[in-house]
């Protein structure tokens, strides 16, 4: 006979361990075992048995793994948080002392940690790190526009909106910017980033205030980590793509408020980044310059020589192949892709030709149109763009160039009277859309008509580049499609009903009784329907007769079907039965919420059509 | 040394201090004496002239010094105070007269003697000489004038007595008269003083209190410190240093150490040490350590990683959907009932977290207010939400249901219901059909057995038992024709109507015979009447308290029936032969209550369900065979299947269990599928078919095929549920029954009912 086994000793009652006994191993308080869980990436576990691992209590409680607390408490940054809670106490007796120069001693020497190496633990690749980085721009963009106040410190504020630049500034040089999207939350943006997808989310420019259920610290101890993630990342992707990093900030552009205009992006020497001189393919600047030599021609002017906050951009752009960063991670991965042209790839392929979108068309922003948010868009699509000052200084483009080529405007036709010839002619030259247009512009990865998108005109719904889930309501697609599809939907083994006689007239009135063939009033109403289209009363009985039958037909069919379903269902093993009445019900769903919208749809249409009609 | 007379100068100066209230109170006296009562309360005039006054007590310490006991000094310039300067006695006495004629005289001990300022021949500074302190009678306080020298000792030893102590001549002091609490209220409110007046233990009489308590008692309730010449300010006095006081003369002859002079050869080296140290850079300048240094990002990256795995990406939040847009197709826009329902629900709850809107321009978009509120619940989903990593399915439903041979290829089944035949009062709990297919025999809880015919549900013949039948059997035999009743206590052998002659001779010469066997058993009974042509026959006494026969089972042969009784007692089942007229129990002992029995249809063997296993017993042997384990928790019904192999077995927890008996101990198959208790299996004798019946009120025909080889699985296949029986006080269908012949079933449920269900 072996030994006995003790209770507790091993298998779950080992392997996990509760978040009050985790803090007391680590010996550091509650809020230190948060910080370090949030820092190291520790998240609870749900054990498969509740009962073992809690020492058969059934109380509600999260639990950890116990090897993700050993590994806790090894981390460097616990004992500096250790020595914190010393410097506090110390600093604390100093202050109450009134000991000013102790206590600026201590401050002097505070303990700090870096989270360098945490970064490198949880992202030992670039490409995990990159993978992860959508919380990271999120939280960087909202603390960006946050309000300093007691618990946020400007400084933090700063290096957020400053991080936040880095990444616009990269993103807009790399071409990278993928799909765009106006929510009622903020904006979307997706790019692509050493092929994987990145979203980020923006809030639209106004204050937001921390409300006062939201834990802070928590917030902040989750940008400590972000602030050093994003930096690291950064850095490696500015320097592969031969940029200087941090770019250099302007400090007098910034005070003006020229937004991303205050940093330049410098591309480092070519004898440091050999690397970079590789992929510097002379022939690609080449026509590039000749294209925008030409245009500006077109133009009549010159832009180079009218802006000058601009032209280091510019420069760069125009002279650098450097700055071509599609060309320049193709040409990295060009072997993996070649070995591997795996689908993921070659679907990628072709994204990438509208990348330069906005290349021949200089825009102008009116002032009630977000400037960052479309400096971005227009940029990243190697747009030319223009703004009043009042929406800040470094404007390259003059509201008076003639280079302009379309107008961002988000406000109602209002006509002017004292319109100079020459604005007429500018007004009758240009083209004014409203932001829609170039957002619609980018998802479609094409130009697409001004005229839908023209000053005061109700636009056409706005939808989501990201698409829906599969197998729900697409609001594209024409009605009698969805109609259709939606039919097939419930009863898809329904047998198909023999129809005679070409769907006409009738048909389409009665189509309203089909929801509800026994309510009366609905009979009704498809009479009188019926009666308008012209068709004559026989036609009409017959039609509701036939569907009639043929509801009957499909209610039998649906009822045997459910039967031999409910005895296939018996000869289920317990699990599978469960997952199936699971995967039902999900289905059930989705098609009621499916036809829901279809059925709003239809309403919507009747509506119209009457309106129209009237 | 030094010490030693600082302490002692401190002592005078207090002493001295302590004496000021006193000589506050000379204030008011003539200022014969303010000259010379040098003290420091006194010389108001100015600080200068106490310092000048110490100074010159410097000089005269020595003398102090000398005489080493400032007790004795005291004393003796008390002394010369009395003697020398009579006036000022003069002053002390009418002070002392004023005060109080009893007053302490330790006031008086410390007079101050007063010391005479003149000029010094020596140097010629003026100095100040106090007289010399004779010590004789006077200077002892002793010699007061006391009237009670009774002692430091608890004055309420005296209570009792008539005097309260003794004076000096040993005749006893007499407690001074006290008046009645009126005198001495009336005193308090004459007599001013009163209020500053204490009761003195000592002589047990009120007394005013000195101008000088009264101060000390003010200052104590002030906070102050009580005695009135303290002066917590006073400036310091250098007695051994500052100018003019250095120390010319050396006090040791020793030459100068060089270690005074010269720098410490250890420290240098010490110094010398961190200095190289510096040099080095082994010690660096302590800079602020917290001081933010410009670039810190490096190539993390470019070294190589170590080779563990990366932990799992946290799952990325949902991409927006188009309901989201802030111009979104006008179908997503929410009704006004769906706008209510999402607001009625719990922020947890809602699939969406947002509702959707429509702004017709983009500038009208306002903030959006849950924005930090839901990136904050992003984070707590990060770190405080458990993960777990589901494989996401991504099947058709239906692919998951066994393909199955469509049931109308497995015809023949019963699937309507043919005739039905009420039983006007009370549940139907047996039913049996005869072995040619053509009778049904039915008996409910009143005691009423029917026998009807099955094609139209004709009643023949009815018995009335006055007693609950709980089950009906008909035996299997072709040659005889008679079915068991069992009735409390009781298996009653009847005899159906109308049956061929050679048919009933036959019966009634297997129940009645004419030559009965002798009786072996004592405790059943067999009783019989013979020459009886329809009714019963033979009637087996069970031994009383046996209860109602819960089942009762024929052999295959019609010679052998066994029966369960519902009485826990181990004489629960019994096994009767009719042709020796003969009944034994099979088992001695058993473990669990019976709840059926069952003979294999081609072996001898013999199986026994009880609560929760199945037994099975080599009859011929004597012994177990196996023990198959159904898991179920309450087992309800069992049948087996005409080739013996297989056998199901339904529970009261709804399970049906099919064994294969070549196989395992464990269920082949379980199924789950009645929403009741399970309440009687049945194998159909010819056709692949079985049933069962539950008390949800449903029937349920399977297509049980069974192949004789033994590769192949057999085939289970459910063909039809039968719905037409009402559940009455939580029962169902009590028994299913298939006819023998055609695939017909005969069910009898709890609302009276038996149906016939045809194919």
């Amino acid at each position: 006979m072996g030994r006995l086994k003790q209770k507790g000793k091993a298998g779950a009652a080992k392997a996990y361990m509760t978040r009050s006994v985790a803090v007391k191993k680590l010996q550091c308080s509650l809020a230190d075992f948060r910080r370090l869980c949030i820092l190291k990436g520790i998240f609870p576990r749900e054990p498969r048995n509740k009962k073992k691992a809690n020492k058969g209590s059934t109380a509600p409680t999260s639990f950890y793994y116990t090897k993700d607390i050993a590994y806790l408490a090894h981390e460097p940054v616990l004992n500096k948080l250790r020595e914190h809670k010393a410097f506090a106490k110390k600093i604390s007796r100093a202050l109450g002392r009134g000991d000013c120069s102790i206590a600026k001693n201590l401050e002097d020497n505070k303990p700090t940690y870096q989270l360098d190496h945490i970064i490198k633990e949880r992202y030992p690749t670039f490409i995990d790190a990159v993978r992860d980085i959508d919380d990271a721009l999120c939280m960087i963009f909202l603390f960006a526009s946050l309000p300093s106040n007691d618990r946020v410190s400007p400084s933090l504020i700063a290096n957020c909106s400053r991080l936040a630049a880095e990444w616009e500034l990269y993103v807009m040089h790399s071409r990278s910017l993928r799909k765009v999207f106006l929510s009622i939350k903020g904006i979307y943006y997706q790019a692509e980033i050493v092929d994987q997808d990145v979203t980020w989310l923006v809030p639209y420019q106004f204050t937001q205030n921390i409300p006062s259920d939201v834990d802070v610290r928590v917030m902040l101890t989750f940008l400590e980590l972000y602030q050093t993630q994003l930096g690291f990342v950064f850095f490696k992707l500015y320097t592969d793509a031969g940029f200087v990093y941090p770019p250099p900030l302007d400090t007098n552009r910034d005070e003006t408020g020229a937004g991303i205009g205050a940093f330049n992006v410098r591309t480092v020497e070519k004898d440091i980044m050999p690397a970079s001189k590789r992929e510097n393919s002379t022939k690609k600047a080449s026509t590039k310059e000749v294209r925008q030599a030409i245009k500006n021609i077109a133009a009549g002017s010159s832009p180079t020589a009218q802006d000058v906050n601009m032209d280091s951009v510019d420069a760069c752009k125009t002279t650098e192949a450097d700055e071509e960063f599609v060309p320049h991670t193709s040409a990295a991965d060009v072997d993996t892709v070649a070995s591997l042209p795996t689908l993921q790839s070659l679907s990628a392929t072709p994204k990438f030709a509208p990348t330069s979108l906005f290349l021949p068309y200089t825009f102008f922003l009116s002032r009630e149109t977000s400037r960052p948010a479309f400096e971005f868009l227009v940029r990243s699509f190697g747009g030319r763009v223009g703004w009043p000052a009042s929406s800040g200084s470094g404007s390259p483009i003059a509201e008076t160039d003639d280079s302009i080529t379309h107008v961002i405007i988000d406000r109602p036709v209002v006509a002017r009277l004292d319109e100079s010839p020459e604005e007429k002619e500018r007004r009758r030259r240009r083209k004014y859309v409203q932001p829609q247009w170039v957002v619609d512009c980018i998802n479609a990865g094409k130009i697409l008509i001004e005229g839908l998108y023209a000053q005061g005109v109700t636009l056409p719904p706005h939808l989501s580049p990201f698409g829906d889930k599969l197998g729900a309501y697409d609001p594209t697609a024409g009605l009698s499609q969805l109609e259709a599809s939606a039919e097939e939907v419930p009863d898809s083994e329904g047998e198909p009903v023999s129809e005679d006689e070409p769907r006409d007239n009738a048909t389409d009135s009665i189509d309203a009784v089909s929801i509800i063939p026994n309510d009366a009033e609905s009979l009704r109403a498809a009479e009188l329907a019926a009666e308008v289209s012209g068709v004559e009363y026989g036609t009409f009985e017959q039609e509701i007769q036939r569907l009639h039958k043929k509801q009957k037909q499909t209610a039998k069919s649906l009822e045997r079907d459910e039967e031999e379903e409910d005895m296939g269902k018996m000869l289920l093993s317990n699990k599978k039965r469960k997952l199936y009445e699971r995967m039902k019900y999900g289905e059930k769903k989705r098609a009621a919420e499916r036809e829901n919208l279809v059925d709003k749809r239809n309403k919507i249409e009747r509506e119209k059509s009457r309106r129209v009609k009237s | 040394m030094a010490a030693a007379k600082r302490d002692t100068v401190r002592a005078v100066q207090k002493k001295r201090k302590e004496r000021d209230p006193e000589e506050d109170q000379k204030d008011a006296f003539p200022e014969a004496v303010g000259l010379e009562m040098m003290s420091d309360e006194e010389s108001h005039g100015g600080e200068d002239d106490g310092d000048v006054e110490s100074d010159e007590e410097v000089d005269q310490f020595p003398e102090i010094d000398a005489r080493s006991d400032s007790d004795s000094d005291e004393e003796s310039n008390w002394d010369e105070e009395g003697e020398d300067s009579g006036d000022d006695d003069g002053d002390e006495e009418k002070r002392t007269l004023a005060s109080a004629p009893d007053s302490d005289s330790g006031s008086d001990i410390h007079m101050f003697p007063k010391a005479k300022t003149i000029i010094s021949e020596v140097t010629g500074h003026p100095k100040r000489v106090y007289p010399e302190i004779e010590p004789d009678y006077e200077s002892d306080s002793s010699t007061e004038d006391d009237p009670n020298r009774v002692g430091d000792i608890p004055m309420h030893w005296y209570d009792d007595l008539p005097h309260i102590g003794y004076d000096i001549n040993g005749k006893r002091v007499l407690r001074p008269a006290k008046g009645n609490e009126l005198d001495r209220f009336l005193e308090t409110v004459e007599d001013p003083n009163s209020w500053t007046s204490a009761l003195d233990k000592n002589t047990q009489m009120d007394k005013p209190l000195s101008p000088g308590e009264l101060d000390i008692i003010r200052r104590l309730q002030l906070g102050e410190n009580p005695d009135a010449g303290y002066d917590p300010y006073e400036p310091t006095v250098e007695w051994f240093t500052g100018k003019g006081k250095e120390e010319v003369m050396p006090l040791s002859g020793a030459p100068e150490p060089k270690r005074r002079w010269l720098p410490s050869k250890w420290e240098k080296q010490k110094i010398m040490k961190i200095v190289r140290a510096i040099r080095l850079g082994r010690i660096v300048g302590s800079k602020p350590t917290t001081a933010g240094d410009g670039p810190r990002f490096f190539a993390i990256w470019n070294e190589p990683s170590s080779t563990q795995p990366p932990p799992l990406p946290a799952p990325k939040p949902s991409l927006p959907t188009h309901a989201e847009s802030y111009n979104p197709p006008e179908e997503y826009l929410p009704t006004e009932t769906e706008r209510k329902e999402w607001e009625n629900t719990d922020p947890e709850d809602r699939e969406r977290n947002y509702l959707p809107q429509r702004y017709s321009a983009l500038r009208l978009v306002p903030a959006y207010d849950q924005f930090i509120k839901q990136r904050f619940n992003r984070q707590l989903d990060l770190y405080l939400a458990p993960r777990i990593q589901r494989t996401r399915l991504n099947i058709d439903p239906n692919s998951l249901i066994p393909k199955l041979p469509s049931p109308s290829s497995l015809r023949p089944f019963p699937n309507y219901r043919s005739l039905k035949y009420t039983h006007t009062n009370g549940q139907v709990r047996c039913v049996s059909v005869s072995p040619d297919g053509a009778w049904v025999v039915s008996g409910d809880d009143n005691g009423i057995v029917s026998l009807w015919e099955v094609n139209v549900g004709h009643e023949v013949k009815r018995w009335a038992l006055n007693s609950k039948v709980g089950t009906v059997e008909w035996c299997p035999r072709t040659d005889a024709s008679y079915f068991v009743v069992g009735t409390e206590d009781k298996l009653h052998f009847i005899i159906p109507p109308n049956l061929p002659l050679a048919v009933l001779r036959s019966t009634q010469s297997t129940l009645a015979p004419a030559t009965l066997p002798p009786v072996t058993q004592a405790s059943v009974k067999w009783s019989s009447t013979p020459g009886i042509e329809d009714g019963v026959i033979l009637t087996i006494f069970l031994p009383p308290t046996s209860g109602l026969p819960r089942q009762v089972t024929w052999h295959r042969k019609g010679d052998y029936l066994a029966s369960v009784s519902s009485s826990e007692s181990q004489g629960g089942v019994w096994i009767h032969q009719l042709s020796r007229r003969h009944s034994q129990a099979p088992f001695k002992k058993i473990k669990g209550a019976v709840q059926l029995v069952l003979f294999h249809p081609i072996k001898p063997h013999f199986f026994v369900a009880t609560q929760r296993y199945v037994r099975v017993y080599n009859l011929a042997e004597q012994k177990l065979i196996k023990t198959l384990m159904p898991g179920i928790k309450w087992i309800s019904s069992m049948d087996i299947h005409p080739s013996g192999d297989h056998v199901i077995v339904g529970g009261y927890d709804k399970k049906l269990c099919w064994f294969d008996l070549e196989l395992n101990d464990k269920p082949y198959k379980v199924l789950r599928y009645h929403t009741r208790a399970i309440r009687s299996l049945h194998f159909h004798p010819t056709y692949p078919l079985f049933a069962s019946s539950s008390d949800d009120g449903s029937i349920q025909i399977f297509h049980g095929r069974v192949y004789s080889d033994l590769m192949t699985d057999p085939l289970i296949v459910p063909l039809k549920i039968l719905r037409g029986h009402n559940v009455s006080d939580g029962l169902g269908v009590l028994q299913v029954k298939w006819a023998s012949k055609q695939p017909w079933l005969v069910s009898a449920g709890a609302d009276g009912n038996v149906i016939v269900w045809c194919s």
